[in-house]
């Protein structure tokens, strides 16, 4: 691990929530699969701290975040905002902040829906990446 | 006697298109079970991805609706605190289409709010839904009413056809909402 003093974030798929892989080390951010979770704050509550209060305090010269989400219900919709807002005010104070939002080619709807998340970024880069299931 | 009326009771279903049905208290784990055999379903049934995800989505939000704001309740008589609430769900094909169901209780002050919600969402077309989704995704979690939030909203853009409801008052307390979308 590299002098940033923080232990990365590993957590594993289940059935109803994504796979957490953060690297604090790396400045390389991954959420993969579903999220339908029991309970949004229980799940995202722990994660979503560490991450806004490392992008928050942390200044590193780029930070990259990738979204490989198949699906997500109404509740993870929120988070995934809040996610998206972090990621813009970290990109307004000079970060390079990289949004990657990769979706299923056969399911538009999540890449309509990436490209209104994506819509609200000035500063973030945001690219949308196509995948083949 | 009692085959010849479990059968008749099946074929019931089968005769409204019915591919799965639940009645009964509905539990996140109940949601978890039923989301995965629906899938298994509708992977057999070689379902476009696109089909399958908003059929899926629909269903976890009907779901989940009815585990947060079902009105008949059942309570733990010490803490009072409502422990399960209580559903009909069905999934089935209507005219080669799929079609997700649900219907509960809810109480007789609730009906015109979330009539008058669900009639807006009725008369909204796709770009216009996708605003109010933006919109109400950024308004405070108080603001978003009980009832008829995002998750009404995204049963709508997700649904082909515009989406169905209706409400019938049961006694002085309560009223049977219903709510059908179609993928």
């Amino acid at each position: 691990m590299s002098g940033a003093g923080m232990d990365n974030m590993q957590l594993e798929a289940t059935d109803r929530s994504p796979a957490i892989d953060f690297k604090f080390d790396e400045a390389v951010f991954t959420i993969t699969g579903e999220s339908y979770p029991e309970d949004v704050s229980t799940f995202y509550g722990p994660v979503t701290e560490r991450l806004f209060a490392w992008l928050a305090e942390q200044s590193p010269e780029s930070v990259v975040f990738n979204f490989e989400l198949i699906y997500f219900n109404s509740s993870s919709a929120k988070v995934i905002l809040g996610i998206f807002d972090a990621l813009e005010e970290c990109a307004e104070r000079g970060v390079n902040v990289v949004v990657n939002w990769h979706y299923d080619e056969e399911d538009d709807t999540m890449e309509e829906l990436g490209e209104e998340f994506g819509e609200d970024l000035e500063h973030a880069t945001f690219s949308m990446k196509k995948f083949s299931a | 006697m009692f085959a010849q009326s479990m059968y008749e009771f099946r074929n019931a279903l089968h005769e409204r298109g019915i591919i799965f049905c639940y009645s009964g208290y509905v539990t996140e784990p109940v949601l978890t079970g039923i989301g995965k055999t629906l899938k298994q379903k509708l992977v057999l049934e070689e379902t476009d991805t696109k089909t399958m995800q908003n059929v899926f989505a629909i269903f976890v939000e009907q779901m989940q609706n009815i585990v947060r704001y079902s009105a008949e309740t059942e309570s733990d008589p010490k803490t009072k605190e409502t422990e399960l609430r209580y559903g009909l769900l069905s999934i089935g094909m209507e005219d080669d289409k799929f079609f997700v169901a649900c219907g509960n209780k809810i109480l007789l002050g609730d009906v015109k709010r979330l009539n008058d919600k669900l009639e807006r969402l009725q008369e909204l077309n796709k770009d216009e839904l996708k605003s109010l989704y933006r919109e109400t995704l950024r308004a405070p979690a108080d603001e978003e009413s009980k009832g008829a939030g995002i998750g009404f909203i995204d049963i709508a853009r997700r649904s082909t056809r515009i989406i169905d409801f209706d409400f019938m008052d049961l006694d002085d307390t309560y009223a049977f909402f219903c709510l059908k979308a179609y993928v």
